[in-house]
């Protein structure tokens, strides 16, 4: 332990004098976005070990907390931009300036490599009256004011998923926010809530036991683990246009980064995501593997951006207008 | 007798049993330095054994875990600094213990109870995990904020001389927990617009600044006093303390394993409300509480180490975890390739007496380095003053920066130690502070969580606490707690009840 942190005040120390010749030559920094044990972390521990295999350097992983994201992220874009200190987050910061949480989105860093994205569905406690979305917004529908929706904060994914079904139907619910999908979806098990939704992942087990099911999958194509769930699309076909849509996880570093840096990182990061191990990670929880990095991540980046920028705006989840920070509608 | 071999696996293989020698040792030390948590040394552990046999993995990390949870006790008795917040309740009497030269006395005993607490734990997780994780699910938001109620009427407890002061504590630390962005709403509170109050002031390095910096400062003002010479002869607990103490000691670890089977409450808030517990049950302690009440020092011990096999109740049977340091686990087994969840227990059902098995040898290891390595610790406390100060210094300085590696929490840490150093020195308890802190969000969001599902109507929510027996037993409680402090008890009905008792 004191070694870490040892290592980790060294590097701190040392990055100021670092050449490029020959990238890297000293410990990468990786600055989690998220808690230990969450998603984002699951995912960046899993992949580090096979990316410091072939740059042939360390990877120091740190998880830097708090305000959903922004504290990390501002950390890394105050470091130099030298490839050595990573920022390895979630989609939270593409909503960061309409929630006026930082004037600092990832259309200011490389994207090194978009590993993955979620697949949003909804899901209820195991007793509710109804098992799809068309019997859902019907109950919804002539209980007005009674069923308990569980959400993750604001401009988290959940309160945009309702965003987007609300853009297509009124609904009228009890709104009870919770600060993780963890503690919702175990208060989804003891009725404290009745729906929620989440990410696939981090509900198919508690799905698979019984626990609580699922009613609907926010994407416009059916899904390999959820056999027997219509997509969305077939009860609002509006919803088409914001679909597919996900939470993600992704590696970036500061712009200005040196092109020598980005692209050792992105051929790293590029390799091993193709790890036979971490595809099957993936799989198993339920996650999309993307694997894109240069334009295909910037488009990705900025269409989810606007998408979701937009709803928080239009569902009245973000104060400030899209338009201000030259956010296209999408 | 697949249960027993799976119990065994880290028994027999001599490279497991080695790792978790190893785990256990390194935890007791992590967990004695304030600041370097057992969550984080597991989640380094999870890169680390990345590409580990999950066995190997596991044994490592469980003692680390077990290890750190017993290690935050050595500082808490020997410098009056908690290692972490589940051992603050152990600073109250045992610092006092070392204080008298009983040092070695105190780190043997809470080294046994400990172990005791962990084995309750352990016990209860083997033969009772559904039953527990059914019960530990049904409580509600209401249930939850009770006990947030219920914890910060330990103030009473915590405060030593003058309740009006140990309040004023409490509240304060109630204040300091309501910091940062509100976790329902995202609404900046008491952040003043800066990004770095966002996440609010961590309680730990609340703690470490009001216990160690604070004392620290305060020790300055006995420079020239001797150092107490510490009576190492006994480390071994006397047989009849041992029996004496067996049954408070098994009602705390109950109570432990309860609260850490709770998602979302730990060994932080099991310990204290053990201690509250040990003063109310103790009648006549042979020394008062605060002053080196050994009570005082057994309840919290047994309570959070019996919190350990608690927490993985949730884990292990529906994939919930009962703490943050079984949230960790959790993702090194998805790391590992198996489905931690509530189908575990039928997909691999090794993986539950694997790990049963392995919290039992850690708790051996406990028992063992605990015991060890005593004599040299208790000369800490021999230390001159002029050394050790600075090593107080250093330490917290460090382990607070350790906590989010962020400088903002050393500032914090030191505001605090100086806050800390003037509320001891016009005898404030600096320990109702740190429970607030702890308390201030689980009885807030889900006071909130409560009265949003009523849609803010306080009738329903007053009726719907009677169709819950859970919820019914938890309100009366804690009418009962503010009941019994009213003249009506203390002066008419408590003494007519007690002539009634003694006079049959």
């Amino acid at each position: 332990m004191k070694k870490t942190v040892l290592t980790l005040l060294t590097a701190l120390s040392l990055s100021s004098t670092a050449s490029f010749a020959a990238y890297p030559d000293k410990d990468i920094q990786g600055i989690i976005q998220w808690g230990a044990g969450g998603s984002t972390d699951t995912v960046m521990r899993s992949i580090a070990p096979h990316v410091e295999k072939l740059l042939g350097t360390d990877i120091i992983l740190t998880n830097k907390t708090g305000g959903v994201g922004a504290i990390a992220t501002k950390y890394v874009y105050a470091k130099r931009a030298d490839g050595y200190t990573l920022l390895m987050g979630a989609e939270n910061p593409q909503m960061y300036k309409v929630l006026g949480l930082g004037k600092i989105d990832y259309s200011d860093m490389i994207p090194i490599d978009i590993l993955a994205r979620g697949t949003p569905i909804i899901v209820a406690n195991s007793n509710a009256p109804y098992n799809n979305m068309e019997e859902f917004l019907d109950y919804l529908h002539n209980h007005p004011d009674q069923v308990k929706i569980g959400s993750t904060g604001k401009g988290g994914m959940t309160s945009l998923v309702l965003a987007m079904l609300k853009s297509q139907t009124k609904m009228n619910y009890i709104s009870i926010p919770y600060n993780g999908d963890g503690p919702a979806l175990t208060a989804i098990q003891s009725g404290a809530i009745d729906v929620m939704p989440a990410v696939l992942g981090a509900a198919i087990e508690q799905v698979k036991a019984g626990r609580m099911k699922v009613i609907g999958l926010i994407d416009n194509e059916p899904n390999k683990l959820l056999p027997n769930i219509k997509p969305v699309t077939d009860t609002l076909p509006g919803m088409k246009k914001y679909l597919p849509w996900g939470p993600f996880f992704g590696v970036f570093v500061k712009k200005g980064t040196p092109k020598v840096a980005v692209e050792k990182l992105q051929t790293a990061f590029h390799k091993a995501a193709l790890n036979p191990d971490f595809i099957k990670l993936m799989d198993k929880r339920g996650y999309s593997i993307l694997n894109i990095s240069g334009k295909k991540a910037r488009n990705f980046l900025d269409s989810y951006r606007s998408t979701s920028s937009w709803l928080a705006y239009e569902g009245g989840v973000a104060k400030i207008s899209p338009a201000k920070f030259g956010i296209p509608k999408p | 007798m697949d249960a027993l071999s799976y119990f065994a696996t880290s028994w027999v293989s001599p490279e497991l049993f080695g790792l978790t020698a190893l785990g256990t040792f390194l935890g007791i030390y992590i967990g004695a330095i304030p600041g370097l948590s057992v969550t984080m040394a597991v989640s380094i552990l999870i890169s680390f054994t990345f590409s580990w046999d999950v066995n190997n993995a596991l044994c490592l990390m469980v003692g680390v875990y077990m290890g750190g949870v017993y290690g935050g006790s050595r500082t808490a008795i020997l410098l009056n600094i908690p290692g972490a917040p589940s051992a603050i309740a152990t600073a109250l009497d045992g610092y006092p213990l070392a204080q008298k030269g009983l040092a070695g006395e105190a780190i043997g005993l809470s080294t046994v109870m400990s172990v005791i607490g962990g084995f309750v734990g352990i016990i209860v997780l083997a033969l009772a995990a559904p039953t527990v994780s059914k019960f530990a699910i049904t409580f509600q938001p209401r249930d939850y904020m009770m006990l947030g109620i219920l914890g910060i009427t330990l103030v009473g407890s915590l405060s030593g001389g003058s309740l009006a002061k140990g309040i004023f504590a409490g509240a304060l630390g109630l204040l300091v927990g309501t910091v940062g962005l509100d976790p329902m709403t995202a609404q900046e509170r008491f952040t003043f617009g800066d990004v770095n109050l966002w996440n609010g002031i961590n309680p730990v390095a609340v703690m470490i600044g009001m216990f160690g910096v604070g004392e620290a400062l305060h020790q300055l003002h006995y420079m020239d006093k001797t150092v107490v010479k510490q009576k190492i002869n006994r480390i071994l607990p006397k047989l009849s303390d041992l029996k004496k103490y067996l049954p408070l000691s098994l009602q705390s670890s109950l109570l432990g394993v309860i609260i850490g089977a709770l998602p979302g409450t730990g060994g932080d808030i099991a310990a204290l409300m053990a201690y509250d517990h040990a003063k109310r049950i103790t009648k006549n302690p042979k020394v008062p509480f605060g002053e080196g009440a050994k009570e005082g020092l057994i309840a919290p011990e047994s309570a959070n180490n019996a919190a350990v096999g608690g927490a993985y109740i949730p884990m292990l049977t529906l994939g919930i975890p009962g703490d943050a340091v079984t949230a960790v686990f959790i993702g090194a087994l998805f790391i590992h390739g198996l489905n931690p969840g509530p189908l575990l227990l039928t997909e691999q059902p090794h993986m539950f007496w694997f790990t049963v098995g392995n919290l039992t040898l850690s708790n051996i290891f406990v028992l063992i380095f605990g015991l060890t390595g005593i004599k040299i610790f208790s000369k800490i406390v021999e230390c001159p003053k002029g050394i050790l100060i600075p090593i107080i210094f250093l330490l917290s300085i460090v382990g607070s920066y350790a906590i989010n590696n962020s400088i903002v929490d050393i500032w914090w840490m030191l505001a605090f130690g100086i806050l800390g150093y003037f509320m001891r020195l016009y005898r404030f308890p600096v320990g109702p502070v740190i429970l607030g802190v702890i308390l201030s969000s689980l009885t807030d969001q889900n006071w909130r969580r409560a009265i949003l599902s009523e849609r803010g109507d306080l009738g329903p929510f007053f009726a719907h606490i009677f169709t819950s027996p859970l919820s019914t037993v938890l309100f009366l409680a804690i009418v009962w707690i503010f009941f019994t402090q009213t003249p009506i008890w203390t002066k008419m009905l408590k003494p007519r009840l007690f002539r009634k008792k003694s006079s049959t």
